[in-house]
């Protein structure tokens, strides 16, 4: 398994996997971002978008969390390409 | 001597079945000073006295960000603590020991509760509980809240850390770059033992580089050196560490976290993780792509129809009772200024409060029933996109649905809302939802003025009108007054669950009963006041009711047949209330507001009585349903009248023929209805929820505001468009 370069939460697609890279958001967002787990390393997995295509849905640390496009876009991955 | 508990964890930990089955029924709901988180607190009995168990709101973390969060962190620092009981999701155990990490550096006494124990070994996990021990520092109670077992050996952990035993609890271990930089931040921090006195200067330090707590510093008289070094840690840490205090922080609890989780929890081998399996298969059907939005429709239906159409019986046997009790009080006291302030204020005003208790208890109960069962978070999942569109949140949706059944319990139903912008905007244009109150008005007036067909058009208009309009001040509330940063839509979607009933009951209870108690102060002082405006002066003139009882003994000594007799009787009574009521000081109020109503109740200054208008929307200040009953008695509506059956055709040739009311008028008049001052109820839950009198004058302001431009924009708009 290997990593590409890091691009934004929000262009992956349900079903892909990635490593969280850096959260780029500020403020507020960052530290709620920080505390659900989106941690340098932490694994995730895109489990779906919702029926009219925002928020998505994700697995993090073990539990099922959604989040706005907004907010998705403001965390950089590196996809794991199997 | 009352020992206090605190019990600290994250939202769906089932910390309040926890509660419920510690406390049992001896529970206590009030607010948070200052706030309008509801604060619930209970008692259980202990060898040395009682003890009490307050139930903090559920929280991620401390970094007191959210109104929750806020209180949650000064609960637990506060010296008054006894015991801290975190209480976690045994099945969900990394993100749940982030807010662990928190609370043990508070160094108060700790238990820790390991909830849903069930659940973990479903998902074929088991625990170390031994070792969970060591780690933290505290007692670890295995409990399965639902089916109420460990809340015995849970109750006598708690007493057994308030006596006193029990180990310090643990620590989590930040790394040597930051322990160093921790220890030079306590020693500055020790300059001013007022502040080091204040709390433990570890912790202090800890939110320091994290970026907080920047205002208790500013107080301090050692904040110089205390700033320079948080500057000179940062200094040292982050390009060295490669990454920010808050970041650096969070890695090091998941640290703590994920070490714990890699001792203490092994995956058995028959890790079937059934119940992850059960949750995926039934998102696989909830949240689907095509079948995700019917399914919610269908769900908002049953909850809807549960909600107003079942609960319109016991409506009706409370307003029957009402009826009864009125007519009996009216009939049997002696006539006077108290009786009709009790007939004609207090009954129907306690009434009015009454009849929306069914309502409230069945919507907050499917409410909370489908927070239980986690689905309503793949609600707001689902409506998201939609909801995010007019500044509001996904949880927004079910609330302004339920306003077009009441808006009352729809007021309350936003307490389900979490940031506290969004559950304000959602509050204000609640009241915008046409309700089903407002549905009597629209069928007796457009019933009045237009032909069937288009009366059904007009009051479909209404309802649409109402969520476009609820859409458009959301929108432009969050523009303005609402420009804060957006809280994050960081949701968790938690594992499907089967709810506790005897939760569920509870919750029921305690809403309809604070109703009651709070928003039923607001609704009864209103309703006096109501009645006030509308009989005074009137109601004191001695020489019209000696003139009222003078015509009613005349009548009785003509002899005349006991049905004519009695219909004769209520034509002279209804002559003197409606003598009172045209001369009321609402009625006064009403010539003096004329001209600000006249542009869009009496465009062409063509009617005499449109003063009278304002009488009954006065009134269905009270509730809605009253503006009816009122232009019955202002426009003098003869029971006796012939078109009288069925229902309300006499009232509508009445209002057909006296009001002056045009179509066009008429609708501006269902347009105001729609639009202004909600009814007492709501006005009374307004209050309640957002514990401020500015924010409920704003409501009130600018529904009547918004009324009147809607109102004349109508008068305009059809006018231009040849109606006259």
């Amino acid at each position: 398994m290997s990593h590409d370069q890091p691009k934004p939460l929000s262009s992956l697609h349900p079903g892909d996997e990635a490593e969280v890279f850096q959260v780029l958001a500020q403020g507020r967002i960052r530290q709620r971002l920080l505390e659900m787990g989106f941690i340098r390393g932490a694994h995730l997995k895109v489990e779906k978008l919702a029926p009219l295509g925002d928020p998505m849905e994700l697995v993090i640390k073990g539990y099922h969390l959604s989040l706005r496009r907004e907010e998705s876009q403001c965390i950089l991955v590196s996809e794991e390409v199997g | 001597m009352t020992t206090t508990v605190a019990l600290a964890g994250n939202p769906n930990c089932g910390k309040t079945t926890i509660f419920n089955a510690l406390t049992g029924s001896r529970q206590h709901v009030g607010n948070w000073a200052g706030v309008t988180v509801e604060r619930r607190s209970g008692y259980f009995q202990g060898p040395r006295g009682p003890v009490e168990v307050v139930d903090l709101p559920g929280t991620y973390s401390l970094s007191a960000q959210s109104e929750d969060e806020r209180i949650a962190a000064g609960f637990v620092a506060d010296p008054s603590v006894a015991v801290i009981v975190n209480v976690l999701d045994a099945s969900n155990l990394e993100r749940n020991l982030y807010l662990t990490a928190q609370l043990l550096e508070l160094r108060r006494p700790m238990v820790f509760v390991l909830n849903m124990m069930d659940d973990a070994e479903k998902a074929g996990l088991v625990l170390d509980l031994p070792a969970l021990e060591r780690l933290l520092g505290g007692p670890v109670i295995p409990t399965v809240g639902n089916r109420e077992e460990g809340i015995q050996a849970l109750r006598q952990a708690i007493l057994r850390v308030a006596a006193g035993e029990g180990a310090r609890a643990g620590l989590v271990n930040y790394g040597p770059d930051l322990e160093g930089e921790l220890l030079k931040l306590e020693r500055e921090i020790g300059r001013d033992e007022e502040l080091a006195q204040s709390g433990p200067p570890r912790w202090l330090a800890l939110q320091l580089l994290e970026g907080r707590a920047g205002a208790v510093v500013e107080r301090s008289h050692a904040r110089k050196a205390i700033t320079a070094q948080v500057q000179a840690s940062l200094g040292f840490l982050e390009p060295h560490l490669g990454a920010d205090g808050p970041t650096l922080v969070a890695e090091r609890r998941y640290g703590f976290a994920h070490g714990l989780v890699e001792e203490v929890q092994q995956r058995s081998a028959r890790s079937r993780l059934e119940l992850t399996t059960l949750t995926a298969r039934l998102d696989g059907i909830l949240t689907h792509r095509w079948l995700g939005i019917p399914i919610f429709i269908g769900i908002m239906i049953a909850v809807y129809s549960l909600t107003f159409v079942a609960g319109k019986l016991p409506q009706e046997w409370i307003s029957a009772g009402f009826n009864l009790l009125q007519g009996w009080a009216g009939a049997h006291l002696p006539p006077g200024e108290l009786t009709s302030l009790l007939v004609d204020g207090i009954i129907p005003g306690v009434g009015a409060v009454v009849v929306f208790v069914p309502v409230i208890m069945l919507l907050m109960g499917c409410i909370a029933f489908l927070e239980d069962t986690g689905y309503m978070a793949r609600a707001a999942f689902i409506m998201d996109r939609l909801m995010h569109l007019m500044g509001l949140h996904g949880k927004s949706f079910i609330p302004l649905i339920m306003g077009t059944g009441c808006n009352v319990p729809a007021v309350q139903a936003t307490r389900t809302i979490e940031a506290r912008d969004d559950r304000f905007i959602t509050i204000l244009v609640a009241p915008l939802m046409s309700c089903s109150a407002r549905l009597q008005i629209y069928i007796v007036i457009a019933g009045a003025f237009f032909p069937p067909v288009q009366a059904a058009l007009a009051i479909l208009a209404m309802n649409f009108l109402g969520f476009a309009l609820a859409m458009i001040v959301g929108k432009l509330l969050r523009l303005s007054l609402f420009r804060g940063e957006n809280a994050p839509f960081v949701m968790e979607l938690p594992p499907y669950r089967l709810p506790v009933l005897k939760s569920t009951a509870i919750h029921m209870w305690e809403k309809g009963s604070v109703f009651l108690s709070r928003a039923g102060t607001t609704i009864l002082v209103g309703a006096t006041l109501v009645w006030f405006l509308s009989h005074y002066p009137g109601i004191a003139n001695r020489s019209w009711s000696d003139e009222l009882h003078r015509q009613e003994a005349a009548v009785r000594t003509l002899d005349l047949p006991a049905a004519e007799e009695a219909s004769r009787l209520e034509d002279l009574a209804l002559a003197h209330q409606s003598r009172v009521i045209n001369t009321s000081l609402a009625a006064s109020l009403g010539r003096k507001l004329q001209p600000a109503l006249a542009p869009i109740l009496d465009p062409d200054r063509t009617r005499d009585e449109a003063w009278k208008d304002s009488i009954a929307l006065t009134a269905g200040f009270v509730a809605k349903e009253i503006v009816v009953s009122t232009m019955a008695v202002i426009h003098q509506v003869q029971p006796g009248d012939p078109e009288d059956d069925p229902g309300s055709v006499g009232l509508k040739a009445a209002l057909r023929q006296r009001s002056g009311l045009s179509p066009l008028t008429a609708l501006a008049f269902m347009v105001f209805t729609l639009i202004y001052t909600p009814c007492l109820g709501t006005v009374g839950m307004i209050l309640k929820e957002t514990g401020s009198f500015l924010w409920t004058g704003f409501s009130l302001a600018y529904g009547l505001g918004l009324a009147w431009l809607m109102a004349w924009l109508t008068v305009l708009g059809g006018q231009a468009l040849g109606f006259a």
